[in-house]
């Protein structure tokens, strides 16, 4: 008996079930903590994957930062008590038949294309090679990741600054 | 040049040439007359390029030059040119000579006109001679027909030539619509007959007469068409009524126009064609029966008038009719003789009936009176004048009247003979009713009917050297082919029975007797006269009613349609447009619910669009 | 576990994101709807890169996530300048655009 299945299938509902709660939930700071829990998930999920890198990538920058700066932007904003979703019924049924025609529509589509099942191997060192990757051959957008960046950071500045 | 050809081109393209030079040199035109004396000069170098050609024409043969002008596949569809024998040439001598005449009596009788318009007038003179040489001279039916809807086009023009006169321009729009219904039966049936025959050419459809190839299934429904547009061109009854509200316009023009040449276009083309009318007669018979009924009730209208120029006009009508019936006995020759001969005459009158109007000032007769001692020049001509239109011997209309009779009979045409008979009666006695009114007795009262003059047949004068010699050259000429006639007979192509000639006399001298009577003498009264014919009388004041009769149809039939096409057109066609817009607009006003502003509902659309894709692709793609 | 397997979960993940982008009414929570929608595609990628043996997946998804963090910054940026505007976070009061 594989542990693997089973670490999938339980670090699969835990995503699932937090990204539920991210969505449901009345109280907008408790969705950004459910949306924290589902980011820690889905870094198991690359584990399972043999992505540690990228596990810790996203320990890093989402479950960490992404996280802190909602919290941050809630704080400002005053609202940690989130609206009634029962009152936007309209969107509801909107929101309710696309989500669920998509993901049938998703769900079909993967299912009628027989897939691999086997890993195939991976070039020895992972991080390694996504590290090299992004030196040699993926230089220039890793270059303009830095100046997206930069105009990030500008513009959150500029956009953030208290009023004269 | 010894080419009639060549001749006659030069007469045809002098006009022209006048005319583009006044119409393209505006300071020239305007400039009055400067303009005049061009448009006279050209008129008189066209005139003895005329006489020179028909000298050498009378002794036979033909000159026909011609342009190819349409091209097809198989040779050009029609030519442009000039045909020269001895018909057109005799015709064109005719029209240049009245037309260098007129043109040499407006000198004096538009001296008061502005330069600008008396400038304008020369350039519609020469428009008008040049447009009906290429009428005359036309050598196959597509130049002909162009050249009489010029014509028509030039006597708009000229009966409105003074413009600003509510009355002349509505007798100009009158003429144009009138001839107008003709000229479309004209133009279908000469459409017809070049499908008939293929060609357009009149020497080439001549050889397929002569030769038999033209097919005689239908043609009498195409010369009965080509009668139409005579009948509009000619005043035939019904379409005669354009021709004594066309007297609105200048004496001169009337001369011209409405006496010797455009009106005689009609009468020209069915001589021209006469080859093919012999062809059909039935259709004939119809043109001498409607010429000798045209020529009596305009008689009969003529009777009833008290404007000088009216009278010349139903006696137009009239002389016109008896051209008519002539051919329409079948001796086209016969009526192509009164054609050249009234020419000379009505013109002659036309332009004594100027000189009193413009010395007198007005047209009414009953404003003249006595003239016969105060102009004693204009009373000679206008008498010869009126002599030769009564048919007297040894004067020009004699001659042609007493053959244009004989013609009836010998085709035997019965009714219309004495038709024909009753109205040379009234011809002479309503021509000298004019006489005696207007040149005999006593000048009449000062403010009777004249509004400008006082009593002004008193003072009235004869006219000027300009007006003076014209009338002078028509008188002579008058008399000598009268004198010609009366000396050297012709042969005729019938025989006249021998009581033809006492009759015609006679008829014309009781016409001119019960006059004498009536309006000298005094001896019989005038209105117990009329009163024996009150019915007639009474229908003639009102014109018989036809007039009437055409306003009814135009109200009632064409206005109607136009309202019906108009409504047509507004809540139809306009509807559908206005439909389509006004759904376009309903539409857009729709659509634009769904700029929500939410941004939600976009996402909704991207995902909605993303979920068609997925569809498509996957299960239709 | 097969790629089926992942594949489905990211699509049963990127459905319930899309879900809360459109029903949240605050903006704050339609960023988080995002969020979910973008860890999604995260987890195909992965998964694809690992089931096809090659890392180039791996490198693609650090861009993505460092794309991610970027616009949250820059989106939050804005909320708080709406709210410092219209004194609202709430989606449904900002239709200035509206048709």
């Amino acid at each position: 008996m594989s542990l693997e299945p089973i670490a999938f299938a339980a670090l699969a509902a835990l995503v699932l079930a937090s990204a539920l709660a991210v969505v449901l939930t009345k109280n907008l700071f408790h969705s950004v903590l459910y949306l924290a829990l589902s980011l820690t998930a889905t870094a198991g999920i690359f584990l399972t994957l043999d992505a540690e890198f990228l596990a810790a990538i996203q320990l890093l920058l989402y479950a960490g930062g992404v996280v802190t700066i909602v919290v941050f932007a809630i704080v400002v904003t005053e609202r940690l008590v989130g609206d009634r979703i029962t009152q936007t019924s309209r969107y509801l049924v909107n929101g309710a038949l696309a989500a669920g025609a998509l993901l049938i529509a998703v769900w079909g589509t993967v299912r009628s294309v027989p897939l691999p099942v086997a890993r195939p191997p991976l070039p020895g060192d992972v991080t390694r090679a996504i590290g090299q990757a992004l030196l040699t051959r993926f230089v220039l957008p890793f270059e303009l990741l830095g100046v997206l960046f930069l105009a990030a950071l500008l513009g959150a500045i500029y956009f953030a600054r208290p009023d004269e | 040049m010894t080419d009639t050809g060549a001749l006659t081109l030069t007469a045809l393209l002098l006009p022209a040439a006048a005319f583009l030079l006044l119409a393209i040199v505006a300071p020239l035109r305007r400039s009055g007359r400067p303009a005049a004396y061009v448009s006279v000069l050209f008129a008189a170098g066209a005139l003895s390029s005329a006489v020179r050609a028909w000298a050498i024409s009378a002794r036979g043969g033909y000159s026909l030059w011609l342009w190819p002008w349409i091209p097809m596949e198989a040779g050009p569809l029609t030519s442009v040119g000039v045909l020269a024998d001895a018909d057109s040439t005799l015709m064109l001598v005719l029209v240049a000579g009245v037309s260098f005449l007129v043109q040499l009596y407006s000198l004096g009788y538009l001296a008061d006109e502005s330069a600008p318009s008396l400038g304008r007038y020369y350039a519609y003179q020469s428009l008008f001679a040049f447009s009906m040489m290429g009428l005359v001279l036309a050598p196959n039916f597509v130049q002909l027909f162009i050249c009489w809807e010029l014509v028509g086009l030039c006597s708009y023009l000229l009966i409105g030539y003074w413009y600003r006169r509510p009355e002349a321009a509505r007798a100009a729009v009158k003429a144009f619509w009138t001839t107008k219904a003709g000229d479309v039966g004209l133009l279908i049936g000469i459409v017809l007959l070049y499908r008939q025959a293929g060609t357009f050419d009149f020497l080439q459809l001549l050889e397929l007469v002569d030769a038999g190839a033209l097919p005689l299934a239908g043609l009498g429904a195409i010369t009965f068409c080509i009668y139409l547009g005579a009948v509009g061109k000619s005043a035939q009854f019904p379409l005669h009524v354009w021709l004594p509200d066309a007297m609105e316009g200048p004496t001169p023009v009337s001369a011209l126009i409405h006496a010797a040449t455009m009106v005689t276009a009609g009468v020209y083309l069915l001589v021209r064609t006469a080859w093919l009318f012999d062809q059909t007669p039935e259709v004939l018979e119809i043109v001498g029966w409607v010429g000798a009924f045209t020529a009596l009730l305009a008689a009969t209208l003529a009777c009833v008038q008290s404007d000088i120029k009216r009278v010349l006009a139903y006696s137009t009508v009239s002389q016109l009719g008896y051209m008519m019936a002539a051919i329409g006995a079948g001796f086209a020759s016969v009526g192509f003789l009164h054609l050249l001969t009234h020419g000379v005459f009505k013109a002659l009158l036309f332009l004594g009936a100027g000189a009193v109007i413009h010395a007198v000032g007005s047209n009414d007769i009953f404003a003249m009176g006595g003239l016969r001692r105060s102009m004693p020049q204009t009373f000679i001509v206008f008498l010869v004048g009126t002599l030769s239109l009564a048919g007297i011997p040894f004067f020009a209309g004699f001659f042609s009247k007493e053959e244009i009779l004989g013609a009836m009979w010998a085709g035997g045409l019965g009714i219309p003979f004495a038709m024909l008979a009753l109205a040379a009666f009234l011809t002479a006695f309503y021509m000298f009713r004019v006489v005696f009114i207007a040149f005999f007795g006593a000048p009449a009262a000062a403010g009777h009917g004249a509004p400008g003059g006082h009593g002004a047949a008193a003072h009235a004068h004869d006219a000027p050297a300009s007006m003076a010699v014209p009338l002078w050259i028509l008188a002579v000429l008058a008399v000598a082919i009268g004198v010609g006639f009366a000396v050297r007979h012709p042969e005729a192509e019938f025989a006249a029975p021998a009581w033809l000639t006492p009759l015609a006399v006679g008829l014309a001298v009781a016409g001119i007797l019960l006059a004498w009577l009536t309006y000298h003498r005094r001896a019989v009264d005038a209105a117990r006269l009329s009163g024996a014919f009150a019915l007639v009388r009474d229908a003639a004041a009102n014109r018989f009613w036809l007039d009437d009769a055409f306003l009814a149809i135009y109200r009632g039939v064409i206005l109607g349609v136009s309202r019906l096409v108009g409504w047509i057109d507004r809540y139809l066609v306009d509807g559908v447009v206005n439909l389509l817009s006004a759904w376009a607009l309903g539409a857009g006003d729709r659509l634009r619910r769904i700029q929500s502003g939410q941004p939600q509902d976009y996402v909704y659309g991207v995902a909605l669009g993303v979920l068609l894709l997925i569809v498509w692709f996957r299960w239709l793609g | 576990m097969g790629l089926q397997a992942y594949l489905l979960l990211a699509g049963a993940l990127f459905a319930i994101g899309l879900f809360g982008v459109i029903t949240r009414r605050n903006t704050i929570g339609i960023l988080l709807g995002i969020e979910l929608m973008l860890n999604a595609v995260n987890i195909n990628l992965v998964a694809f890169a690992r089931f096809n043996g090659d890392p180039v997946g791996m490198v693609f998804t650090v861009f993505t996530i460092c794309i991610t963090v970027a616009e949250v910054a820059l989106g939050l940026a804005l909320v708080i300048l709406i709210f410092r505007v219209r004194r609202t976070v709430i989606a449904d009061h900002l239709d200035i655009l509206r048709g």
